[in-house]
């Protein structure tokens, strides 16, 4: 970035990217000054610029500067029953995973911060997981979806998301029991992407579902109408979009343009974004999405969405997926803190060895895995991204077929 | 496939080739006449849309209203680019493939710079807003209202740029210039007038095109790169300083695109485009288009 050269030579990096971010995020740190004690060190990169910032700044970062806050407000996080001010070490990472390894590598290698907290996305989780695990860094990442991540077996590694196959089976089971026959999909030619489809193809086998078309598509994709348009001609009753933000949204805009209307309309990443309401408005009604809570779910979800829309105003309200898996990740940690201290061990086994209270409801881990946490569907409707499905964590009753796009 | 479905398979080819087109003529502007192969170009394409974002989201101004405004406010912003970075360059480079090298440099740092500054204003969440989104039906076929209308704009601004380099004495200088730089200066054309004045219908161009791409599709700070790798494959394709090559090369390759999309998978895509490319490279160097 061009600024680090004019800059004096005193000012560090760090602190002026922390003063860049700040600016649209209000100011990061206010409670510092009140909290008592060593400040607890806690470091992370997350992307601020580059294409993982549309994700990381909705569902990860603001809920750290949230937490943050929060528990300097109330006197610093509790340490094993001391105080102490947390003070968060961040930069950019450029959505580049050179920067993010080399940066964590700085923080646990030389800087030898106390705690660290995950960076955004699969791939980047990819890379600095093995990486914690060598440092022996407790690491219980948000927003990371992979089976690769869960079978490389890394004792201080966790992961909040359901992963692709209780997503998917959840998905299946749903639109099985109300009586879908046919299905088109579309799919991110990634990890992501490629993870999801082979488990929809797992659970679809024998469930009477079957797939009349389905095609790959790269990231930064501008036009998937002439895809559509094939799909609409097969008159499938339902779609399925393994997809990112700016495809979500893409493929939605232009299934309503071509007057593609399936029964059942599923999109992935992104559904669960104020943006989508915003973007879509009252087309969003009906539309299908990876989405596990609201401020429905229970009493602190409820306050936690109260609280995110309190700092950071009405226009950012958290999305119904993964931020809500980012704040439950904050509440394990400290908690896991406030049992075992800072002591790096202690911690991992704690958050392995424990039933989890957070605002997702019971979370336990199984190796990596959250299994805690069930597969779920989300659905638009009425202004509100409900949990749909499984029926034990419905926030609302499934609303079986989507109305045509308006 | 019936007629109508080809209908809106070449149309929605021609509704994207029509950014493209918008976006290559001004960076063959740029890159015919002053030799300034502007990476950043894309990145004021991405500027232009959050301008009509914010005008939009925050004064409740019509999209179509930002149409001029963001031409106006990006050829300003050209015209003191090149006086600032541009017109030194130009003095102090001994020779025009010194000048181009040092250029492209350049215009990488400023792709960095506005970037950035982008962000810092708006931030780097997705944006989007709903205008004329609603299908229109013409025929068998279906599309967005605000798709027909960026086609038509599209082809409009394109065509009217076309006319007035074609008609006007202004175009005629501009014409000859990149023809003979050497030649047209020895009768009498004004470079420092014609140099600055181009680079910002240039960049005006930019954001015209990302003006209209707000109407239809997201937008990010990072959205602008794309565009630029596909602006120089453009005008590759229809030759370096021709514009009429700019705006049919534009066009055909958007329908190349989506015909492609369609038979094959859109994870494919980039081979389709780079690999025309390529072959346009190795067999027609100077164009689709070029006479020869």
């Amino acid at each position: 970035m061009s600024h680090r050269n004019i800059k004096p030579a005193g000012l560090q990096r760090r602190t002026v990217v922390q003063a860049l971010a700040a600016v649209p995020a209000a100011l990061a740190l206010p409670g510092i000054a009140r909290a008592q004690g060593a400040p607890v060190r806690i470091g992370y990169t997350m992307a601020r610029t580059g294409p993982w910032t549309t994700g990381a700044q909705v569902s990860q970062e603001p809920n750290y500067l949230l937490w943050a806050e929060q528990q300097n407000a109330a006197g610093g996080l509790n340490v094993k029953g001391a105080k102490r001010p947390i003070e968060l070490i961040s930069s950019d990472d450029r959505s580049d995973i050179e920067t993010v390894v080399r940066t964590y590598e700085k923080l646990m290698g030389s800087d030898k911060v106390d705690l660290i907290l995950p960076p955004w996305g699969s791939n980047a989780n990819f890379a600095v997981a093995p990486l914690a695990n060598r440092f022996g860094y407790p690491f219980v990442a948000p927003t990371a979806l992979s089976r690769r991540l869960v079978e490389m077996k890394l004792p201080y590694f966790f992961l909040m998301l359901q992963q692709p196959k209780s997503m998917m089976d959840a998905l299946v089971d749903m639109l099985k029991a109300n009586g879908a026959k046919s299905m088109a999909v579309v799919y991110v030619d990634d990890l992501f992407g490629l993870e999801n489809y082979a488990a929809l193809k797992v659970a679809l086998a024998g469930s009477g579902i079957s797939i009349v078309e389905d095609k790959s598509y790269p990231l930064g994709v501008k036009d998937l109408s002439p895809v559509l348009r094939s799909m609409k001609d097969k008159n499938p009753d339902a779609f399925v979009g393994l997809t990112y933000p700016p495809d979500t949204i893409l493929v939605s805009r232009q299934s309503k343009e071509i007057g593609f209307n399936p029964k059942f309309f599923y999109a992935s990443v992104g559904t669960a974004f104020q943006l989508y309401r915003n973007v879509m408005q009252a087309g969003a009604e009906g539309v299908l999405g990876m989405g596990s809570w609201n401020g429905k779910t229970s009493p602190g979800a409820k306050a936690y969405f109260d609280a995110h829309v309190k700092k950071f105003g009405a226009a950012k309200e958290p999305d119904r997926w993964a931020s809500g898996a980012t704040w439950a990740s904050l509440e394990i940690l400290t908690a896991a803190v406030a049992k075992a201290g800072l002591d790096k061990k202690a911690i991992r086994d704690f958050i392995a060895g424990t039933e989890h209270n957070t605002i997702l409801g019971k979370v336990k881990f199984a190796g990596s895995e959250n299994v805690g946490t069930p597969g779920s569907v989300g659905q638009w409707q009425k202004g509100e991204f409900e949990v749909v499905w499984p029926k034990a964590i419905a926030t609302a009753p499934l609303v079986a077929a989507k109305p045509t796009w308006v | 496939m019936s007629f109508g479905s080809w209908l809106e398979l070449i149309a929605s080819g021609l509704i994207t080739g029509g950014v493209y087109a918008l976006v290559a003529l001004g960076l063959n502007l740029q890159y015919g006449l002053m030799r300034i192969l502007n990476i950043a170009h894309g990145e004021f394409l991405m500027v232009g849309a959050f301008i009509t974002w914010t005008a939009q989201s925050a004064l409740g101004l019509s999209p179509l209203l930002m149409v001029p405004v963001s031409f106006a406010l990006l050829m300003v912003l050209g015209l003191a680019i090149h006086r600032l970075v541009f017109r030194r360059l130009t003095r102090t480079s001994p020779t025009l493939d010194i000048f181009e090298a040092r250029g492209l440099m350049v215009s990488f740092g400023l792709m960095f710079l506005v970037q950035n500054f982008a962000q810092l204003i708006w931030g780097g969440d997705l944006r989007g807003y709903d205008y004329l989104a609603d299908p229109v039906k013409v025929g068998d076929a279906q599309f967005a209202a605000n798709k027909l209308l960026l086609l038509a704009l599209a082809l409009a601004i394109s065509a009217g740029l076309i006319v007035f380099l074609r008609n006007t004495l202004y175009g005629k200088g501009v014409r000859a210039l990149m023809q003979s730089p050497t030649g047209a200066q020895l009768v009498g054309i004004d470079t420092e007038r014609l140099h600055p004045l181009m680079f910002g219908i240039g960049l005006g161009l930019s954001g015209v095109a990302g003006c209209l791409l707000s109407m239809t599709y997201t937008i990010s700070p990072s959205m602008g790169q794309p565009y630029t790798v596909t602006a120089l494959i453009v005008i590759t394709l229809g030759g370096f300083g021709s514009m009429g090559g700019a705006l049919a090369g534009g066009l055909a390759l958007g329908v190349i695109e989506a015909v492609g999309m369609h038979f094959t998978n859109p994870s494919l895509k980039s081979l389709l485009s780079y690999g025309i490319f390529i072959a346009v490279l190795l067999w027609r160097p100077n164009g689709l288009f070029a006479r020869r």
